[in-house]
């Protein structure tokens, strides 16, 4: 009886065609870490691939933000408003939109009342915004990390009192706390040369004090699974120190949930940055995207543009931040599969 | 008089203004329509102690209907307890409607204010030297429970006013306390219990008024609601009365809700014959607080079945030049008696012309567009502290030559000559509005072009509490300060004082010389029909040989009426609508 080239099976539970082991495109599958066979799955996927691009393209702006604005021959200094705009016309520009046609002087156009120029501020204000997201979602993972992988691993009295200061933290109403920092942080600063990067420190502060508890949480609960496994129980019956336990075996392990964690806390935290200074607080000199659309709301019927713009940009990025996000959970946990 | 305008409307270098009310003045009204807006001349404030009630009819008004006003961005009064009402919004609906006072405005037949009799019969009988004043009140006046007022009830509510701790943004802590006799010393019938005061006596229906120093400017004094009856004993108790006053004018309150709704009804005790400026026309209006401008716009612009018996008591700059387009004589400009300054603090930049250059480097037009103003319309250029159509300011004359517009060329000749180039200037901004932080930027790169150095310090409370706070450590750094200010009744007094003289509260310029200041009680010793001119030719002096404030703009306000109102006008007395004579139009 001749050995049939694939073993006997009795039926597929999946629906992918049985391959042959020994074949060669079976080698090329077995030796693939799943990180790599998640990202396989993400360059696969096409709205992952589309945000990732928009994403890149945000970067790209904030970046190089000082650059484009040379290209295109624009700047963020103030301006004599009335050589600009009509001053019995409500303000509006004189040349570009809304009333007149393109103005490639001012490729976005210019602000109604101060006339500054919208592309300069659209730029900046991109930077600011992924800036301030960007080290905010840094420090509140890296505290998150921290106090869900002790809280986790350590239990007992030290997991009780992180604990606490977990549910402490999760009940202090965001808004308000930050409402209230801001004006004493600038009764003890104003007088301050510095006082712009102060208030970007301070609120990358307050948005990183207020947003590492999901993540300690979910570390926390993974712990409580992992530390009970094999491969932990024989490391500490090795004799590791509980660093070396932490980051060389727990830390991989968890990698999965930190990753889709930061993916979607990044777009709250850009959401959150506009959200603020819309109301006022966080960044008042310099560009935000948020305070735009606060000043453009009035001009919504005669200047929709001054709107739009800022408009597009806080909604597009926010929106393919989520959608890279949820894709990347997708990517390394296909049980959730839709 | 304070003006609780939103700041958003008045940011920039000053923010508030303290103090209105006043008058003088007839502007165009809006009756040009179209888009050319113009000032004319302003008509000097005038008096008719003669005039008698009932007040004359107005061509066509008919009764019935309800008038609803919108107010953006200002919350209202707190209280309406006449005594303690001392802002622009609140006095102009209680005066003109619920409460009355001993004197009154009524609008002459070119929009300049006239004072005319209210409760008293005449405008008062001073003595001599105005150290006493005694009026006489009308027989025929009532309460809205059909009592008359009495002479007691008058003298009462005048005593009110020196109440300092009940009553303390009161406008009689200003006058009351500092020109009626032994005022400094009471402190009122509530904190002062049972203390006799007799500086306020009556004698049946005559009140008489004892004062310090001689008090001219009494009868003006007197068309403050604060000037009014309150009844007697625990009914008026502040601060409950301050929720449901008696009222004796022509309409009573239904509903007052702090911050959101004032509801008026008519008051049928009102006797017509009794008030010479007043008419019952509409049969209820509703005063909405707080509203948002943009909102206020879209229904003012709408015309729909609301917006036709609507007020809107201002209007988005985003809006003006559709409402020019479209409104016509329903968009009315009126002059608020007030002057919006840059004060240079004396001690510090004492050099004329660094003051000077400061002038010229303000970017006016460039500030008004910033901070949401209409150059030209809702803000003019300014050459003095007394505002236009004031009794005595002197016609045309110019600080410096010319009027003073931005030319920065000039402020660098001007501070090469003071040696001051790259001079450091400290000022703050009330970063909380954009508006403010927009001005901001206007005034820095002006300043910076003109060839000043800026150090602009964000603030998160309003910039009154730095400047009028000596103790206070940003304030101490500062140089350069500003203040808005309206005048209380059309003279000189309510102008100068408060802002140039030693010591005063306002007068945030640190100003003090000595020959002004015994100028300044020199004119109050003055024979009346002299003081007026006195006044002007202080203020030309003061601007001419000290430059110690840099007025920026004279203000205006823009009301907004519906098409089914009748009347639609302005009272220069208190730059707010004329609701003393609106109808609807049936």
């Amino acid at each position: 009886m001749s050995q049939p080239t694939a073993p006997e099976t009795l039926g597929s539970l999946s629906d992918e065609t049985p391959v042959d082991p020994n074949s060669k495109q079976a080698k090329a599958i077995a030796g693939r870490s799943p990180m790599q066979i998640a990202l396989g799955r993400l360059v696969r996927d096409k709205i992952a691939m589309v945000c990732a691009a928009v994403i890149v393209f945000f970067l790209v702006v904030a970046i190089f933000a000082p650059l484009i604005c040379k290209l295109f021959g624009v700047s963020t200094d103030t301006v004599f408003a009335s050589q600009y705009l009509d001053m019995l016309g409500g303000g509006m520009p004189l040349k570009g939109p809304p009333n007149n046609g393109f103005d490639p002087e001012h490729p976005f156009g210019i602000a109604p009342q101060s006339a500054d120029d919208n592309l300069a501020y659209w730029v900046y204000g991109c930077r600011t915004s992924l800036t301030i997201a960007a080290s905010a979602t840094l420090f509140a993972s890296v505290v998150g990390i921290a106090v869900g992988l002790l809280a986790g691993f350590l239990g007992g009295i030290v997991d009780k009192v992180l604990s606490f200061f977990i549910d402490l933290f999760l009940t202090i109403p965001f808004l308000l706390a930050a409402l209230t920092i801001a004006p004493i942080l600038n009764d003890r600063f104003s007088l301050n040369d510095n006082y712009a990067l102060i208030q970007k420190f301070s609120l990358v502060a307050v948005l990183a004090i207020f947003g590492w508890m999901g993540m300690a949480r979910l570390i926390r609960g993974e712990v409580l699974s992992l530390r009970e496994r094999e491969f932990v129980q024989a490391a500490r019956v090795l004799g590791m120190p509980t660093s070396r336990v932490l980051i060389k075996e727990l830390m991989p392990n968890l990698a999965a949930p930190i990753i889709i964690s930061v993916s979607l806390m990044l777009p709250a935290f850009v959401a959150a940055e506009a959200g603020l200074a819309f109301l006022g607080i966080g960044v008042t000199s310099g560009a935000s995207w948020g305070q735009t659309i606060s000043k453009a709301v009035k001009y919504f019927e005669e200047y929709p543009l001054y709107l739009w713009e800022p408009l597009i940009g806080v909604v597009l990025l926010v929106l393919s931040l989520n959608l890279l996000g949820d894709a990347i959970r997708d990517a390394l946990d296909p049980k959730t599969r839709r | 008089m304070k003006r609780n305008k939103p700041l958003a409307l008045v940011a920039g270098a000053a923010l508030i203004t303290l103090a209105a009310c006043g008058g003088g003045g007839g502007d165009d009204e809006g009756s040009t329509g179209g888009t050319d807006r113009e000032f004319g001349d302003q008509g000097a404030g005038t008096k008719d102690e003669k005039l008698q009630g009932p007040a004359e009819a107005i061509e066509g008004a008919t009764e019935g209907g309800t008038v609803t006003v919108y107010v953006a961005g200002d919350p209202g009064p707190n209280s309406l307890d006449p005594t303690e009402g001392w802002s622009v919004l609140g006095n102009s609906i209680q005066q003109a409607l619920t409460s009355r006072s001993l004197t009154q405005y009524k609008r002459g037949p070119d929009g300049e204010p006239v004072l005319v009799p209210d409760l008293a019969t005449d405008l008062g009988t001073p003595n001599e030297d105005y150290t006493e004043w005694t009026f006489t009140i009308r027989d025929d006046a009532t309460w809205e429970d059909g009592k008359p007022i009495t002479g007691e009830e008058v003298a009462w509510g005048i005593q009110r006013s020196l109440d300092a701790e009940q009553f303390p943004s009161g406008p009689g802590t200003e006058y009351s306390k500092a020109y009626f006799e032994g005022g400094q010393d009471y402190n009122g019938p509530y904190t002062d219990k049972g203390k006799a005061y007799d500086a306020i006596s009556f004698d049946g229906q005559d009140v008489t008024i004892k004062m310090s120093k001689p008090f001219p400017d009494m009868d003006y004094w007197g068309a403050f609601m604060a000037m009014g009856p309150a009844p007697l004993g625990k009914a008026s108790q502040p601060p409950n009365y301050g929720q449901d006053p008696l009222s004796n004018g022509p309409y009573k309150i239904e509903k007052f809700t702090v911050g959101e709704e004032l509801v008026l009804t008519k008051n049928d005790q009102w006797i017509a014959d009794s008030d010479p400026a007043r008419h019952q026309y509409v049969d209820e209006w509703i005063f909405k607080f707080d509203q948002d401008q943009a909102k206020v716009d879209q229904i003012m612009l709408s015309d729909n079945s609301d917006s036709q018996t609507a007020i809107a008591t201002s209007i988005g700059s985003d809006k003006y030049k559709q409402a020019n387009e479209e409104l016509g004589d329903r968009l009315v400009q009126q002059t608020a008696q007030c002057v919006s300054t840059l004060t240079p603090d004396y001690t510090k930049i004492t050099d004329i012309n660094i003051r000077k250059a400061l002038a010229y480097a303000y970017p006016y037009n460039d500030m008004w567009l910033a901070t949401g103003e209409v150059p030209g319309v809702t803000r003019v250029p300014a050459n003095s502290v007394m505002p236009p159509g004031m009794a005595g300011k002197v016609d045309g004359f110019q600080p410096d030559g010319e009027q003073i517009t931005f030319n920065p060329e000039k402020a660098k000749e001007l501070l090469t000559e003071a040696d001051a180039v790259g001079y450091q200037i400290n000022m703050v901004y009330y970063e909380t509005d954009p508006l403010a932080v927009a001005g901001q930027k206007q005034l820095t790169k002006g300043l910076e072009t003109a060839g000043f150095k800026v150090k602009a310090t964000p603030i998160q409370v309003s910039p009154y509490d730095i400047w009028l706070d000596p103790e206070n450590k940003i304030n101490k750094t500062l140089n350069l300060r500003g203040v808005n200010w309206c005048s209380d009744w059309p003279a000189g007094s309510t102008m100068l004082p408060p802002l140039l003289k030693t010591g005063a509260v306002y007068n945030t310029a640190q100003f003090s010389e000595a020959s002004v200041d015994d100028e300044m009680d020199n004119i109050a010793t003055l024979p009346l029909e002299e003081q007026a001119d006195a006044w002007g030719a202080l203020d030309e002096k003061i601007m001419t040989d000290y430059f110690p404030i840099i007025p920026t703009a004279f203000r205006n306000d823009l009301f907004v009426f519906g098409t089914k109102i009748g009347n639609p006008s302005g009272d220069a007395a208190l730059g707010a609508p004329n609701y003393k004579d609106f109808y609807v139009m049936q």
